[in-house]
């Protein structure tokens, strides 16, 4: 069924393309991407694994003490999102406003230095612990804005930033709040490194999607947030709305734990659904923001998909940009995607080379323009989860 | 609202597995606390045992699970046996988990992989098994459930964050049914965590309404409902009116008077003082969780405890009588109930509220 | 213990394969699919198998592909590179 639409009342999004929207969609319109191995944390692994990491200073700082580092991305996205929505942080406190965030490596108590020092039989001091505790996102969020609403952190690894935005949008529809900030944030790892590296899926030079020489992701870390809000909160506050969440879907495999299903099972039917829920047939999206994280799998799969629902839309792995930002990769697509709606334009799959010929569709390999006011979307996970979002300019 | 129709329980936790172990443990007002290893001692926990997964899944199917998935997988297919004969289009079937720390367990046993045998020999099965929706996949693979997946992490709000989006889904009509759980797991980080944090005052009896005191034992398990959209037919346990989430900062419960409070508390001073301000002076309150110990998402128990009372139409005596510690007013004794609610308040002003009714 | 009894053994305790035997495991029996019924992510995990139990890397799949396929294939890949 055709759900109503939600407005969309401020973006932001930082990764290691820019500390802002405007600053990473240049630098991608510029083909610029600079993978390096990582400087926060080294490794004993023969290959060093590039990743896209965020060198320069944060916008919003904070003590990476009190907090871990993906709160601090949370922050510095929604910031940005927020001022772009002309919220003041004060006002926030007055409205009923809902913080819904996907995260991976945010919610897990997983501190590799407080471990090694507890498993050597030594008492680590609760720091890591602390911080841990301090910085589940979405509560982080809350306490940092007065928040009084639904809280929720989805941990559905990949796909999470995608779920949020569905998740949250459907609290706005409902009346469950006025206003939510919904998104996604995460930061590099060294156990995150090192996972899939252990999965073999991790390409030891920059990665690329849908090429015929991928051989997986890059990490990468980042925040990407958007402003939710109802019609009557826009109306009263005198603002337009920058753009529409109209629809999403989500369905899972039930395949494998961390390959997705051949065909795409789950995912073709959280793209169905994703499709009714907006009212918009295949036909009328511009463009499609692929998941394309540049592994073997995972682009094998979504081609598969793509070939057989949108053969004729153009799309794009915007990853090649940003690198897998896990949690918050469907966050930052979905930003980019409100992004490429706005400026009519696809940033080009840098670093395709020679496409894969085995797949049936290709992403675009310059950048590109397009028509239209929709673009969707769509994200694939480790469990089999699948998720999709429909963007607009317009109400439907 | 909608209201949540609750149609399935599953259940495993210190009491031991199954509704009606929780409710034999109810009825005497104790269950077992165990000792596990914690380095060189011994630790008071309330374990949860999933052997009896054996009579779903075989040895094969079960063995790239960790305990964590398993105490999910256990509540999971109790809750969907509970339901019936009950015609479920599993495509149609979203699944909710929520857990306050996840799989503990493998999270470090990922990193003993590395510090062990050094980068190069990370083990790919126990990252793939680390994540925190590991347990939704391995639900998902096995009762073979297509819909909506949602895992959600939001410590002590972790139930009622997950219940706002199963609202959410079936008022949407994006499913039928909905098969939300809880699940948390101790480990021996966290065991070494609860020592540093409350020292020596690890105790091995629950006193959850002396608000001043500690007494917390760690629990571990798993809470699962099945729950549906309030329809013409009677729920089997009883329907969830209201779910509410909020911030102390913003706002307080409402709270309907008269209305018997199955509370959260678990015997950490840390917030008992909160529910000593904020508890109206004349409520009528229950625990039972010496029943099953602390955790994020112990509320999961505490809901399960209020869908039995429902469906006898009766109150459990509380579990903790209040002594001469709690001078309000205790239910220590059976008496007829058709609504109740479950109050929970986390360490940092954050509140959760469930308001739940008997069919009729 | 030669080094196919080795493998099979550490096959049964790394991937937790209660529900065999050494014996059962047929040298030239396929690991993957129909046979032992391991899959892809089993197949990383040998990856890591091997090299802490025999000290052999296997850089990527291309390499672990044709030495993945039994007992045999990957005990004479072993060897091969223990040399």
């Amino acid at each position: 069924m055709k759900k109503a639409p939600v407005a969309i009342s401020g973006a932001g999004c930082l990764c290691a393309a820019g500390l802002t929207l405007k600053e990473s969609f240049s630098a991608m319109l510029r083909g610029e991407r600079n993978p390096k191995p990582p400087v926060a944390f080294s490794s004993s692994h023969i290959e060093k694994f590039p990743v896209f990491e965020i060198l320069a200073p944060l916008p919003i700082p904070g003590s990476d003490v009190e907090l871990l580092r993906t709160s601090l991305l949370a922050f510095s996205a929604a910031g940005e999102a927020l001022a772009d929505a002309g919220l003041e942080p004060e006002q926030l406190g007055q409205l009923r406003v809902g913080v819904c965030i996907g995260t991976t490596v945010g919610s897990a108590m997983n501190n590799e230095d407080f471990y090694r020092d507890f498993r050597a039989g030594d008492e680590p001091e609760m720091t890591a612990i602390d911080r841990y505790l301090r910085s589940n996102p979405a509560a982080a969020l809350a306490r940092r804005y007065q928040l009084d609403g639904p809280c929720q952190t989805v941990v559905n690894a990949c796909s999470s930033g995608t779920d949020a935005i569905g998740l949250g949008a459907a609290w706005v529809r409902s009346g469950l709040c006025d206003v939510a900030v919904v998104g996604g944030a995460d930061e590099l790892c060294r156990t995150t490194y090192n996972g899939f590296a252990s999965l073999m899926i991790a390409d030891p030079g920059p990665c690329r999607p849908f090429s015929s020489q991928r051989k997986g992701l890059n990490l990468g870390e980042g925040a990407g947030i958007l402003i939710l809000e109802s019609a009557a909160m826009l109306g009263k506050r005198g603002r337009q709305a920058r753009g529409y969440l109209l629809g999403y879907g989500s369905a899972v495999d039930a395949y494998h734990l961390t390959a997705p299903h051949p065909e795409g099972e789950g995912l073709q039917r959280a793209l169905a659904e994703c499709l009714v829920s907006s009212g918009i047939t295949a036909e009328k999206i511009a463009f499609i923001n692929s998941h394309g994280t540049g592994t073997p799998d995972n682009d094998r799969t979504e081609s598969r998909v793509l070939g057989k629902l949108f053969p004729d839309t153009p799309f794009v792995a915007t990853k090649c940009y940003t690198g897998h930002t896990l949690g918050a990769a469907g966050a930052i697509e979905a930003v980019l995607t409100l992004a490429s709606l706005e400026q009519q334009v696809l940033p080009g799959n840098v670093g395709l080379g020679v496409p894969d010929t085995g797949l049936p569709v290709h992403p675009v390999a310059e950048n590109s323009a397009i028509r239209g006011t929709v673009g969707l979307s769509e994200s694939l996970a480790f469990g089999g989860n699948n998720s999709a979002i429909m963007l607009g300019l317009e109400v439907g | 609202m909608t209201g949540l129709q609750i149609n399935g329980l599953g259940l495993v936790g210190g009491f031991g597995c199954g509704a009606e172990d929780l409710q034999v443990a109810l009825e005497k007002r104790e269950a077992p606390v165990s000792r596990v290893n914690l380095r060189d001692h011994l630790f008071p926990l309330f374990q949860a045992d999933t052997a009896a997964l054996g009579n779903y899944l075989n040895k094969r199917a079960l063995r790239r699970i960790d305990h964590f998935s398993r105490l999910a997988l256990l509540g999971a297919f109790q809750a969907l046996e509970d339901v019936g004969p009950l015609e479920l289009n599993r495509e149609r079937l979203g699944v909710i988990i929520g857990s306050g720390f996840g799989a503990l367990k493998t999270t470090f046993g990922f990193l003993d992989s590395i510090i062990a045998d050094g980068d190069a020999c990370a083990s790919p099965t126990a990252f793939s098994n680390s994540v925190h929706n590991a347990a939704a996949a391995h639900i998902s693979m096995q009762l073979k459930l297509t819909g909506p997946s949602l895992t959600v992490s939001q410590f002590d709000q972790s139930l009622v964050s997950g219940l706002l989006s199963a609202r959410q889904w079936l008022a949407e009509g994006r499913v039928e049914a909905v098969l939300l759980g809880v699940v948390d797991e101790y480990c021996q980080v966290l065991g070494y965590c609860w020592e540093r944090y409350f020292g020596e005052q690890i105790s091995s009896k629950m006193r959850p309404l002396d608000f001043d005191h500690f007494s917390a034992v760690p629990g571990e398990g798993a809470a699962f409902f099945l729950l549906q959209a309030e329809a013409d037919c009677a729920a089997k346990y009883g329907i969830i009116d209201s779910v509410v989430m909020g911030q102390l900062w913003g706002s307080r419960p409402t709270l309907i008077p008269g209305q018997p409070l199955v509370l959260g508390c678990e015997g950490h001073p840390l917030n008992g003082g909160i529910y000593r301000q904020q508890l109206p002076e004349n409520a009528s309150v229950a625990c039972y969780t010496p029943l099953y110990g602390a955790a994020p998402v112990t509320q999961g128990f505490d809901l399960a405890v209020a869908a039995l009372t429902l469906k006898r139409g009766e109150m459990f005596p509380s579990a903790d009588s209040g002594g001469d510690y709690y001078s309000g007013s205790v239910v220590t004794e059976a008496r007829k109930v058709n609504r109740l609610t479950c109050l929970r308040y986390g360490f940092g002003g954050e509140y959760a509220v469930i308001q739940l009714k008997g069919n009729g | 213990m030669d080094i196919k009894t080795k493998l099979k053994q550490v096959l049964i305790e790394e991937l937790n394969l209660e529900d065999i035997t050494i014996e059962e495991i047929g040298d030239d029996e396929a690991l993957f699919g129909e046979g032992l019924g391991l899959d892809s992510l089993d197949a990383v995990e040998l990856v890591v198998v091997v090299q802490k139990h025999f000290g052999v890397e296997i850089k990527d799949m291309e390499e672990g592909r044709p030495a993945l396929q039994s007992i045999n294939s990957l005990a004479a890949f072993i060897e091969e590179k223990q040399k």
